[in-house]
């Protein structure tokens, strides 16, 4: 169920549609690549209506002009490499010219350095290697708009790290508008130029990864987008949280006096100072009650004696179990949100 | 551009609609009329009802008897079909006795062997006067009453178990083959032996699944109409089936259509409530569902010293059913019957062969078949692709409609379908050519044909097809070179399927038969019936051999296939 899912995508924009699964960003993709029908709604693409529920205009999936990778990247079996490639050039609405073909055909193979596999049976494909052919055939017709339905879930997690980057690379440099459908965070901030954060058929919050991850608007951006520490308070005064770690001064904090609201505290967000002196604002006293090195930082659990904080320093910090520290919550970096239920 | 899709897939999906009411709920509907008519009368003839004929079968005592038998006959031998193919399956699938692949080939092509040709071979074999068996145990032990017959409830029980193990073993072996190997490794590994994995892990798990499989055998049992025919009649047992197909076409005596329609509708009852108790089975077995996926194949159980005892048992089975086939070859080669010896053979010669193939009405029968089975497997499989895309795919009212309507023809049975279609057909110029044959065989294939294609277009993923629309191709495009390429070999294979069937049939042959439109089974029963029991016996091998040929280098393929990664 979609519910006043509106968003405008640029031309040769990155934009992704994040979210858990079951939050209807599949649903919305197929609904732009004309495989699922909205019950209301209206879609347009580079100024013509695609549909439109008012005009009761429908214009199927094959009329488009789109290109796609699925999820399961769907290549068909009873194919060669090449025959996959060029199915868009042979049967699409804007069919190439029959000499056209074959040189067409390698060169989108050679964007995705898969030249030299043109005549394999598909079946014989290793699944980064579907994959590449997903994304030239999906390319293959210069069509409009890309679609990438979750192309990366099913590789194995090294593989993921290089194609993130190569994809980026590859639809930023043919300057294709794409818009790119995961549940995972780290790929949306890595990859997109904005990014669309859905939940329960709606659209919490769209900007650029910067702004999503550190400006949340809602518990629930900060939830899904990192670790991050949420603070129960109440809004004691302009820019001021009563909570259980005693008064938090917020830069920016815009809510009304007395209400219920989440301090967000990225585990980036705080200071450690040793032999510090009490006192000062958004600073009290820490015991390190866990310390867990794992490579490239070290990862913190300060009990405040109120409430626990996770927090990470850089890997060459020496600081020791028990140890006694001042935490200092930097209050530029903090964020105030409405107070959420349903957000642990 | 919406209308243009919509219409091109909304005017097939019509069509088919169209013609799948036709086929399918003008026989149904003219069955419900005909039940209530006047004695006789034509379904057409007027709007008078009644209930006499209902009536009729409900107070007559001998009816009661007719229940009876069709219950002992059905209960008899699906209770020992099933058991044997049970235990022949978990053989070939489960462990690692030899033959296993020669099995299962065997199993896969027995479809190529008619039934009615079975009940010659037994009739040969074990009939009291001059049956084969019974005068080697006369010589043997010097007995002077017969030591079989073939005419009693028994011998029909047993001929029919042995027929019905075929289908049984092909539907157990597949949940024997889709179950999950771990549930046994960790019955191993707490320290079971193979004897007590067999009977208390693989055996329970496989219970609900071979229950179902049962109830589906007892239907397809209930329904049977050649072995009672040529078996039964004799014996003087009726069933259900017989007794249908005697009234619409009695030996002496003007045709009872209302009454036999009547025991039709009952039959349908009857057919229905099995499939509603199927589809309730097989509910249950799903929550025990041991298929985990794909990827894996269990692991087979070493049977050691039973090795070669395990092979014999199904061995000794397979002797059995090829014992009848033997008979009908022996007496195939002798102008004038002769009991099996060494002397005789001195006198065989493939004179009988000659002589059937040099007859003008063999010749046209041959010719008929051929028409009637590539008519018939075609336009199934062709129909059946199409609605069963639509089920898959569509959700409109439509296409469940033409789903459920396809599926409808597996609660009547042929004998009853058959004779729906003689009345509907009686007075049209259809009735008396070959295409009222193809139109029959289509009618009760259609279901098999829509059920295999439906299971096949389920496992393609949805995306491959969204692929090639997203790719810029149409419906028809798509279907064209995406979809059907990918499920060829399921379209192969029920093709066959319905071939052999179709050539193998003899209802609807027979209830429909004029001198114009006689195929090889009804031509081969007309000459048993004659009698010309070496001519019989040569076209009965020659349509053996012939479906052979067609199944038989499918089987071995497939055979191969599935035994590949054990």
């Amino acid at each position: 169920m979609l519910d006043k899912v509106s968003f405008d995508v640029a031309e040769g924009e990155f934009f992704t549609l994040l979210g858990p699964s079951g939050c209807g960003k599949t649903t919305t993709l197929q609904c732009i690549a004309g495989l699922e029908v909205p019950s209301a709604g209206c879609i347009s693409m580079g100024g013509q209506t695609v549909f439109s529920s008012e005009q009761n205009l429908m214009v199927p999936a094959n009329k488009r002009d789109l290109g796609m990778v699925f999820q399961s990247y769907a290549i068909w079996p009873h194919m060669t490499v090449f025959d996959n490639v060029a199915f868009p050039l042979i049967h699409g609405p804007r069919k190439a010219a029959k000499s056209e073909i074959a040189s067409r055909v390698r060169e989108a193979l050679a964007r995705v350095q898969l030249d030299h596999l043109a005549e394999r049976p598909a079946p014989l494909l290793s699944g980064g290697q579907q994959q590449r052919v997903a994304l030239a055939r999906a390319l293959v017709h210069a069509p409009r708009l890309l679609l990438l339905d979750e192309p990366l879930s099913n590789l194995d997690a090294k593989l993921r790290d290089v194609m993130r980057g190569e994809l980026r690379v590859l639809v930023k440099s043919l300057g294709i508008t794409t818009i790119f459908v995961t549940h995972d965070q780290v790929e949306a901030m890595s990859m997109s130029d904005r990014v669309a954060l859905m939940r329960d058929g709606q659209i919490v919050q769209i900007g650029a990864p910067r702004d999503i991850y550190l400006r949340p608007t809602s518990a629930f951006t900060a939830s899904f987008m990192g670790h991050s520490n949420m603070i129960a308070g109440t809004m004691q005064s302009m820019g001021v949280a009563e909570t259980a770690l005693g008064p938090l001064r917020i830069d920016g904090a815009t809510q009304a006096v007395g209400a219920k609201v989440f301090v967000i505290a990225r585990p980036q967000s705080a200071v450690l100072l040793r032999g510090a002196a009490g006192g000062g604002a958004n600073r009290f006293p820490a015991c390190i009650a866990g310390l867990n090195f794992v490579g490239d930082q070290i990862e913190i659990d300060a009990d405040c004696g109120a409430r626990h904080l996770r927090l990470v320093v850089d890997s060459y910090g020496d600081l020791q179990l028990g140890e006694q520290v001042m935490v200092e919550l930097l209050r530029d970096r903090l964020v105030v949100v409405p107070h959420d239920a349903s957000v642990g | 551009m919406r209308a243009q899709r919509a219409d091109r897939q909304a005017l097939t999906l019509w069509v088919i609609a169209a013609l799948v009411s036709v086929l399918i709920l003008g026989p149904i509907l003219v069955l419900f009329r005909a039940s209530v008519s006047p004695p006789g009368t034509l379904p057409f003839d007027g709007w008078d009802l009644t209930f006499e004929h209902y009536a009729t079968i409900f107070t007559r005592a001998d009816n009661l008897r007719l229940a009876g038998n069709t219950l002992l006959y059905a209960l008899g031998s699906v209770a020992i079909g099933v058991a044997i193919a049970t235990g022949i399956a978990w053989a070939t699938e489960r462990t690692d006795m030899p033959g296993r692949v020669g099995a299962r080939v065997m199993m896969f092509s027995w479809m190529a062997v008619p039934p009615l040709v079975m009940g010659f071979g037994w009739i040969l074999l074990i009939n009291p006067g001059n049956g084969a068996l019974n005068a080697l145990a006369k010589n043997t032990f010097g007995l002077t009453q017969p030591l079989f017959t073939i005419y009693s409830l028994w011998s029909l029980v047993m001929i029919t178990a042995l027929a019905v193990v075929p289908t049984a073993f092909v539907m157990v072996s597949g949940l024997m083959r889709n179950m999950d190997p771990q549930l046994e490794q960790a019955a191993t590994v707490h320290g079971a032996s193979g004897a007590v994995i067999a009977r208390r892990i693989t055996l329970p798990l496989v219970a609900p699944g071979v229950l179902s499989v049962a109830i589906f055998m007892f239907m397809t049992v209930v329904q049977a109409f050649d072995l009672p025919l040529i078996i039964g009649l004799t014996a003087r047992i009726p069933v259900l089936s017989t007794r249908v197909y005697l009234l619409s076409s009695p030996d002496a005596g003007i045709p009872n259509y209302g009454l036999s329609s009547a025991f039709g509708v009952i039959l349908v009852a009857v057919a229905a409530l099995l499939m509603w108790s199927y589809f309730r089975a097989i509910r249950v077995s799903e929550r025990f569902r041991v298929v985990t996926g794909r990827g894996f194949r269990p692991r087979r159980v070493a049977l050691g010293g039973w090795r070669w005892p395990l092979f014999a048992a199904v061995l000794f089975y397979f002797v059995l059913m090829l014992l009848p086939l033997a008979m009908l070859a022996w007496a195939s080669l002798f102008p004038s019957y002769r009991l099996p010896s060494f002397e005789a053979l001195g006198y065989a010669s493939l004179a009988s062969y000659a002589r059937v193939l040099d007859m003008g009405s063999v010749q046209r029968a041959i010719g008929h078949t051929v028409v009637l089975v590539l008519a018939s497997a075609s336009i199934v499989m062709a129909l059946s692709s199409l609605i069963a895309w639509f089920s898959v795919r569509g959700r409109t009212v439509l296409a469940r409609y033409v789903d459920i309507l396809s599926f409808a023809p597996t609660a009547v049975p042929p004998i009853v379908m058959v004779m729906a279609i003689l009345l509907l057909y009686l007075q049209s110029p259809l009735y008396g050519t070959l295409w009222i044959l193809i139109l029959g065989h289509v009618t009760i294939y259609i279901a098999f044909g829509t059920r295999t294609m439906g299971a096949a277009l389920m496992q393609i993923h949805k995306e491959l097809a969204d692929a090639a629309s997203i790719s810029g191709a149409g419906w028809f495009t798509g279907l064209r070179r995406i979809t059907l390429p990918l499920v060829w070999p399921h379209i192969l294979n029920g093709w066959l399927w319905v071939v052999a069937h179709s050539a193998r049939d003899l209802t609807i042959p027979l209830v429909l038969m004029t001198t114009g439109n006689v195929v090889v089974a009804s031509a081969l029963w007309q000459m048993w019936d004659f009698p010309d029991l070496s001519g019989a016996s040569a076209v009965a091998m020659l349509l053996v051999a012939g479906l052979l040929m067609l199944v038989v280098p499918l089987q071995i393929y497939a055979a191969r296939q599935s035994d590949r990664g054990h």
